[in-house]
């Protein structure tokens, strides 16, 4: 059942590498980090599912025959959500500034720095 | 131990951030507040660090600290721990000697910027995450912070904004780094699934014998291992390194170079020495000598065609890194010695020359090289400071960058004699080769910035503040007296660093309980200790033997061709001013361009770096994909097939 969620998450980490390498858009490649982001944080939180409930409990309902998913790697994931949407505002930031500078957002003209 | 020392790491990677928090509240409009403020917890780190001295590097005690006292239960780590072995406090030292540094020398460098409330908070959180990255026992809370480290990287890289080139370095940072922090993510997830922990002493304990030679480990590994890399700017993940050293602040180009390297060179020894124990397989050894070599190779090449100050450091930073890698990748304990001493080295000697850059640049308002000249007359103590840095990066005796080099050298060759493979002999004439480049790349820049003629532009240069000298200062002298004191370091420092690095199950045991690592089936790697025979004439002769092949080899590359003749000017700038060649008689060789002739007879490899240098994201993107590939491929043929 979880293979689904793996190929899927290989998939989208596949798209995310292969928009960074072939578009020129400075937008398209901030796009491509996030998927790579989204891909991840699919295999994270599918490593984690193993078909039990949701790992929310008191004290008196915790017994040793408890049936959970595992919740560190749900908490890897928000944490992981969170800095991949730091990632992607600061690098739309950056895209912003660079087009008030030099009047495009195609990567091969913004190569100031070279050789 | 008692507790207040156990809880000291933590409270001074707090204080960082704290510090970062309470300068935007109150120090964005006051500048006498912040500068308090940041000193206050800048120096909090170092005297935490210094206090620790004791305990960790004399009487060898490992320091674990779990937040909240969520210790290990029934052999399984839960909790974040902080774990500080020989090894890393070796590293941590050299994190907040470049704060202290930094922060001292921003106070007059930074001051006719605007928004310094936003530079010093960065400032405080780019240490904090460098100290947090080098002090924790959790592979998670370590991505944590590798990621904060870029964004602080990134954001400080931008700061000064207005400049086209500064944006541009800090957009092809984020996306490099951001690739490679993924990586680290991706092996981090596939280590969880495979081992249930995130803590790097459980993690040892499982994947150092078979657990480390499944597909799942084995792939997990190989994207560390590049998340590291990029981390740490080896060839070919340097391109955003030396972009953003020539774009940030040169106080920031300094921590760049002194501790956010170093902070990757760490966590590669980490990953390579302690978390898969990988150290004892010649493959892994040949990988990283592979790498420490092309880097330390393609970053000098690329130094002697710049024409900018800051970026020609950065190329030479980038190619010291490759010495440091190359020798921790030797996997003896004279090689991880020398890797250790050599990174110590960089951290003051470039350090020291990116400070000089700052202030070149804050007298005579460029880094241009073909625009300064003569500057040694305007500001003969910063003239003076950078000697200091040129002689040690170049290794000349007794300067500390001659005995890690030599001990460098003498690692790899020993290596060589031991295995009987010819590949290191190669990689010490190389490493040799690189050394007489830097100093060849040295001669150009002093002469080029310090000596001959002033020109116009420079005639009313003053020296720089003494606010900003002190820094130079302290590590000027500081790379002449760990030079001397080069025995005393090692027997004090280094030893007891890379024999951590070695044994492991004292880590395990302090982070686990005792008695884990045995019940693990963890042994300790015993290594005989380094031997220092340093002043050993006969290694004195093979070395002019080696030099003298190299040269040997260089001067064939020139000759036999008669002398080409332009009819017309050549207009490409990079291979322009050869003799003969222009339309003028009574032309001059450029002060940034001395070695005009070495480039010339190179032009094939130039114009190919050249091009490959292109400046366009994508092209920077590729190359870290084909490696993480190439590595991939590696890792499964070697740890799983062979």
């Amino acid at each position: 059942m979880m293979l689904v969620n793996y190929i899927g998450s290989a998939v989208l980490i596949a798209i995310g590498l292969v928009t960074i390498l072939t578009k020129k858009e400075l937008i398209k490649i901030v796009i491509g980090m996030g998927i790579i982001d989204y891909g991840i944080n699919l295999l994270l939180v599918s490593f984690g599912f193993n078909g039990g409930t949701a790992p929310i409990f008191s004290f008196t309902e915790l017994t040793s025959g408890a049936y959970f998913v595992d919740p560190v790697p749900q908490a890897l994931t928000l944490t992981s959500i969170v800095i991949g949407a730091c990632v992607d505002a600061m690098a739309l930031a950056l895209v912003v500034m660079l087009y008030r500078k030099y009047k495009t957002t195609d990567a091969s003209e913004i190569r100031r720095l070279k050789g | 131990m008692s507790g207040f020392i156990l809880q000291l790491p933590v409270l001074s990677v707090m204080g960082c951030f704290l510090g970062a928090f309470l300068i935007e509240i109150f120090g964005s409009k006051n500048k006498v507040v912040r500068g308090i403020i940041a000193m206050l917890f800048t120096c909090f780190a170092f005297v935490s660090v210094a206090i620790l001295f004791k305990p960790v590097m004399v009487d060898g005690e490992v320091v674990a600290y779990w937040l909240g006292n969520w210790e290990p239960v029934s052999g399984y780590a839960i909790g974040i721990g902080y774990e500080i072995d020989q090894m890393n406090y070796f590293f941590s030292m050299l994190v907040v000697f470049t704060m202290l540094m930094s922060l001292i020398y921003s106070f007059r460098y930074m001051e006719k910027d605007s928004h310094l409330g936003h530079y010093y908070t960065l400032f405080l959180m780019l240490s904090g995450s460098v100290l947090g990255m080098v002090f924790t026992g959790d592979i998670f809370n370590m991505f944590v912070m590798i990621e904060i480290m870029t964004f602080a990287a990134v954001a400080l890289t931008a700061f000064r904004n207005g400049k086209g080139i500064s944006l541009e370095a800090a957009f092809k940072y984020l996306v490099i780094g951001s690739m490679g922090s993924s990586f680290t993510l991706l092996g981090i997830a596939l280590l969880y699934r495979q081992c249930h922990t995130l803590n790097m002493a459980q993690l040892s304990s499982i994947l150092g014998g078979e657990g480390g030679s499944t597909p799942v480990t084995v792939l997990a590994f190989a994207l560390m291992f590049i998340g590291m890399g990029v981390k740490s700017y080896i060839v070919p993940f340097h391109t955003p390194a030396a972009d953003a050293y020539t774009a940030a602040p040169t106080s920031i180009s300094m921590a760049f170079s002194s501790m956010v390297n170093k902070a990757g060179v760490y966590g590669m020894i980490r990953l390579m020495y302690i978390i898969f124990r990988s150290m004892d397989s010649s493959a892994m050894q040949i990988l990283m000598v592979v790498f420490g070599t092309v880097t330390m190779f393609v970053g000098v090449t690329m130094a002697l065609a710049q024409h900018d100050f800051k970026r020609l450091l950065a190329f030479h930073s980038i190619s010291q890194i490759g010495y440091v890698i190359m020798a921790a990748g030797l996997g003896t304990a004279m090689g991880l010695n020398g890797a250790l001493f050599h990174a110590m080295n960089h951290t003051l000697f470039k350090g020291l020359l990116f400070l000089c850059a700052g202030a070149v640049l804050t007298a005579a308002g460029t880094t241009n090289l073909d625009k300064l000249g003569g500057l040694s007359k305007k500001m003969p103590k910063t003239a003076i400071c950078f000697l200091v840095g040129a002689f040690s990066i170049s290794g000349l005796p007794p300067f500390n960058g001659f005995l890690s080099k030599w001990q460098i050298y003498q690692a790899a060759y020993t290596k060589g004699v031991e295995t009987g493979n010819f590949l290191y002999v190669v990689v010490t004439v190389v490493a040799v080769v690189v050394s007489v480049m830097t100093l060849a790349s040295f001669i150009k820049v002093t002469q080029a910035v310090f000596f001959g003629q002033v020109p116009e532009s420079c005639k009313d240069v003053k020296e720089v503040p003494l606010s900003m000298r002190i820094p130079m200062w302290i590590m000027a002298v500081l790379c002449i007296a760990t030079g001397i004191g080069a025995n005393f370091m090692n027997r004090v420092i280094f030893t007891p660093a890379s024999t951590a690095a070695f044994s492991v199950s004292k880590y395990i045991d302090t982070a686990m309980g005792a008695g884990y690592a045995s019940a693990a089936g963890v042994t300790d790697i015993q290594t005989s200790a380094a031997v220092y025979d340093l002043w050993n004439p006969i290694m004195w002769l093979v070395l002019f033997g080696v030099i003298l092949v190299a040269v040997f080899i260089v001067a064939l590359t020139g000759t036999g061709r008669a002398p080409v003749t332009f009819d017309t000017e050549v207009a490409d700038g990079k291979g322009a001013t050869y003799f003969g060649g222009e339309r003028y008689s009574h032309s001059h060789v450029g002060g940034s361009d001395l070695f005009w002739g070495f480039r010339k007879n190179w032009t094939g490899y130039f114009r190919f770096m050249d091009k490959q240098h292109s400046g366009v994201v994508n092209d920077y993107a590729l190359w870290v994909v084909v490696t993480a590939a190439l590595v991939v491929i590696f890792m499964f043929i070697f740890r799983l097939l062979v």
